[in-house]
């Protein structure tokens, strides 16, 4: 769990660097603390394996499922393959930008594995801690359970820093693509969190987890002093540009956790359904509002941040305009396809939610 | 988004169909053909410097620069700091970061080095400044951003990143079976026959998922990889003709380029360099004993005609040098078939010059110049090798044998210009290095204010003719101030060319000079032996 947050914090810290430096080398402490989650993840649940394999006790053994001859909970086997994607991804990168360039886009080849190096290492986390919750008695489940949510809010905070592009400024907040993106991503982890833990509101801890990692990254990073080392600058900036405010999540997973918790199993198509056009309903009216307060002049501050761009940007008008409103606004046709997006989301969390709630090693 | 094209962008228009049959490491020029590192000596102040950038051959990449300071430190004189600091051709560029501070390479005193991140593509003056006892100065080394190479994946880093990727995919397709058998199951519970069913049924459809996403990746990295290639720099377009008109030859070069004849190129317009739109040489195919030192008259701004010296029947090869007004310069290469003809030359420029044969050479270093006069080639007997410094000095002497009484020859103490045998390599080369002096004064006029088109190039025509403010470009050292088209310095007799050699082989070097009027060119051979 802590080597899950060391990585998104350290994506979240990188994202902050290229907007405010710019250039880096491998050695930048956001890059150290990406893949010192790897390496934690992997020693860690390395040793468990290998512990587990040739001096676990009978419990042990028996609490852990088979890969090609070796004993380990299934949840540590994840987070394994997350570490070697990551270690994987680091060469192949490196080649990537001198074949084709230092690009910083985030979405490339490597990247994509790294993304997915680290998503292993979050789900591999998050699996462990949901088998512990499955077997513990009444003791340990709120504690497990908490664990598990804040896993839940890790994975909740990596689709928010992958969709980046699409949803993480509010300028962004009256188009098609906003919502359609939010659909489709959102109901699948928070649906599924609500199901497979044993706590009340799963979905909503972890949607304030989400928050919570969020404030504390946008609230430290703008201590720092940093200047802009590669050109052009437009924007003279002098601290770490903060990350962009998090989406008011809590709002739409607590409904999502009132629906869950009232229809129980069983009616699964139903609740995926009336889940998936909830959340899009109460995600739209709220996230519609706030990202019109977040232009207000109220929110150009340390607490929200959203006066803050790149040091490549010319800072203009725009950061405080609606952004192509004009090329891609909200119509009820896209707020269909939207919701039929987040209704097949809410169908997989559901069957998602159900594999996780009898996990069992 | 005007503007900012000229350089890869705008070669990348239209290519893409050229760079079809290009292998896996394409072969392609710089500023100069087969040869992408940029040499400069010069001035920074009271400093002087010589400079060496070389480029990553990949855009945005890390290009590593050298700064050798050569004037000597005084005893006790404080250390010296060098800086350095790209800049974007663009005047649109806004505020320039904080320089880098070059470090100081250890075990040698007067080398500094430093990275220098060139992100765009296109036209770039690199900022050398020297601090020191005598005060800081600047010195301006413009620098090509292209991507001139697509990097090869090593077989080691290959067969590694296969294996690891093979591992990745069985790990995960164990994984989820691992997962469907084992991991809904009370711990102690072994799996039964119905669950391990469905277990190899998820491998199998696993396996289906991952190999269709791992197309999906395959076909997403092909997509990036052409993409890049198409964006490589190729220089524009050109074809050589040759017609006769009144009894004279006149070679026609038209830069027939799409991405130049359309009406919304994204290119700035020529500007001089040493008084002349356009340096053609011509170079005698596979044999090199046929060399000529032209330039050609524009027409418009895609046709440039000039009259051909009475070379011999056969192939030249054609490489035409220009400079655009954002200072990117590059060398346009084309070729052309000869039948040779006899009869007076009447040559369109006086700074025109032509030479056959293999030269009147005595020995390999000591060559006899058509005034009587010997231009000799001072170099060590040690072999010259790829990378390293190159010992191009040359001298010249009277026919009584006492150093020449040379004059600048467009500017320039001498000029010399150096092939491979096979054509990979063509450069051009002054005592200031790799860097032409037109691209160098784009650097040195522009201002923050200089945004349409033209004018720039208007102003440095005017500078070049002399009657423009002539000090506006500081650096002295580079060019002969005063000398290119009033009254004529004396150049020094002994020149030497900064530059290394980019790659093996056998190559000829033509140096021309000028003495009492008359352009003399040497001609040289060398072979270049690959660094061991």
């Amino acid at each position: 769990m802590l080597a899950a947050t060391s990585a998104v914090v350290g994506v979240i810290w990188d994202i902050s660097w290229h907007r405010t430096i710019g250039r880096d080398t491998f050695w930048t402490p956001a890059h150290l603390a990406i893949y010192l989650g790897g390496a934690l993840a992997g020693a860690a649940c390395g040793w468990l394996v290998l512990q587990t394999t040739f001096a676990g006790t009978a419990e042990e053994k028996a609490a852990a499922v088979t890969f090609w001859g070796f004993r380990g909970p299934l949840g540590a086997w994840v987070a394994i393959w997350g570490a070697i994607a990551m270690l994987a991804s680091g060469p192949f990168d490196n080649w990537w930008h001198n074949a084709y360039g230092l690009d910083v886009k985030v979405l490339s080849p490597p990247h994509v594995i790294l993304a997915l190096g680290f998503t292993g290492i979050q789900l591999g986390a998050l699996f462990l801690v949901q088998s512990l919750q499955n077997r513990a008695g009444e003791a340990g489940r709120r504690a497990t359970g908490l664990l598990f949510a804040f896993g839940a809010g890790i994975l909740v905070q990596n689709i928010a820093i992958i969709g980046i592009e699409q949803i993480a400024f509010p300028n962004s907040a009256h188009n098609g693509l906003y919502y359609k993106v939010a659909g489709a991503a959102f109901p699948l982890v928070l649906i599924a969190v609500a199901r497979a833990s044993r706590l009340k509101w799963a979905a909503t801890t972890a949607a304030a987890a989400y928050m919570a990692i969020s404030l504390v990254m946008i609230w430290v990073l703008q201590l720092f002093p940093a200047t802009p080392k590669l050109a052009p600058v437009f924007n003279p900036v002098t601290h770490m540009v903060a990350p962009p405010f998090p989406l008011l999540l809590v709002v739409p997973a607590a409904a999502l956790d009132i629906l869950v918790q009232g229809w129980g199993p069983g009616r699964d198509w139903r609740l995926a359904l009336f889940g998936g056009v909830t959340f899009l309903a109460v995600f739209f009216v709220t996230q519609w509002f706030f990202a019109e307060f977040l232009l207000t002049p109220y929110a150009r501050n340390f607490w929200f941040g959203v006066d803050q761009w790149d040091y490549s940007s010319r800072v203009r008008e725009w950061r405080y305009q609606f952004w192509r409103i004009g090329a891609d606004p909200v119509t009820p046709a896209k707020l269909g396809i939207a919701a039929i997006l987040a209704i097949c989301s809410a169908r997989i969390g559901l069957w998602w939610g159900n594999w996780m709630a009898g996990l069992r090693r | 988004m005007v503007g900012e094209l000229d350089g890869r962008s705008a070669a990348m228009t239209g290519r893409a169909g050229r760079l079809a049959a290009v292998g896996v490491i394409a072969l392609i020029v710089s500023a100069h053909v087969g040869s992408p590192d940029t040499y400069f000596e010069g001035a920074a102040g009271p400093y002087r410097v010589r400079v060496i950038v070389r480029t990553p051959g990949v855009v945005p990449g890390l290009a590593q620069i050298t700064v050798r300071l050569l004037s000597p430190l005084p005893q006790g004189a404080p250390p010296r700091r060098v800086l350095v600091l790209p800049v974007y051709w663009d005047p649109q560029t806004a505020a320039p970061p904080p320089p880098d501070v070059a470090r100081h390479v250890p075990g040698d005193s007067t080398l500094y080095s430093a990275a220098l991140w060139l992100m765009r593509g296109g036209s770039y003056s690199v900022q050398v400044t020297v601090e020191g006892a005598g005060g800081s100065g600047t010195a301006l080394v413009p620098v090509m951003a292209v991507a001139t190479r697509r990097l090869a994946l090593d077989k080691a880093l290959g067969a590694a990143l296969l294996g690891l990727g093979a591992f990745l995919f069985a790990g995960a397709v164990t994984l989820i079976g691992a997962a469907v058998r084992e991991g809904g199951l009370e711990p102690g519970v072994v799996p039964d026959r119905r669950r391990t069913v469905r277990s190899r049924v998820a491998m199998g459809v696993a396996t289906l998922v991952l190999a269709l996403a791992l197309m999906g990746g395959r076909v997403w990295w092909n997509g990036v990889d052409s993409e890049y290639r198409s964006g490589l720099y190729q220089p524009l377009h050109a074809t050589a003709t040759v017609r006769t008109a009144s009894g004279a030859q006149v070679l026609r070069l038209a830069i027939d380029d799409t991405s130049w004849t359309n009406r919304k190129r994204q290119w700035t317009p020529l500007v001089p360099d040493h008084g002349h739109l356009m340096h053609l040489f011509l170079v005698r195919d596979s044999t090199l004993d046929g060399f000529a030192h032209l330039h050609p008259l524009p027409l418009d701004s895609i046709t440039f005609e000039t009259h051909l010296p009475p070379l011999e029947r056969g192939r030249y090869r054609a490489y035409a040098d220009i400079v655009h007004e954002s200072g990117f310069a590059e060398t346009l290469v084309a070729t052309v078939d000869l039948d040779g003809w006899v009869g007076t030359w009447r040559p369109t420029d006086s700074d025109d010059a032509w030479t056959t044969g293999n030269g009147n050479r005595e020995t390999g270093n000591v060559v006899g110049l058509a005034d009587a006069s010997t231009m000799i080639w001072d170099k060590s007997p040690a072999p010259i090798v790829v990378d390293h410094d190159a010992p191009l000095h040359f001298v010249v002497t009277d026919p009584s044998g006492r150093p020449a009484r040379l004059e600048p020859y467009m500017g320039m103490a001498g000029h010399a210009m150096i092939t491979r045998d096979d054509g990979a390599v063509f450069v051009h080369l002054h005592p200031a290095g790799t860097v032409s002096l037109a691209a160098l004064e784009t650097f040195a006029l522009r201002q923050p204010g200089d945004t349409i088109r033209g004018l720039l190039g208007a102003r440095l025509t005017a500078l070049e003719k002399g009657n423009g403010e002539r000090g506006a470009v500081p650096d002295g050292a580079t060019t002969m101030p005063g000398a290119h088209r009033g009254e004529p310095l004396p150049a020094p007799a002994s020149l030497s060319f900064p530059y290394a050699f980019p790659k093996p082989g056998h190559y000829r070097i033509w140096v021309q000079v000028k003495r009492s009027g008359r352009i003399l060119t040497g001609v040289f051979d060398a072979d270049v032996h690959a660094a061991r």
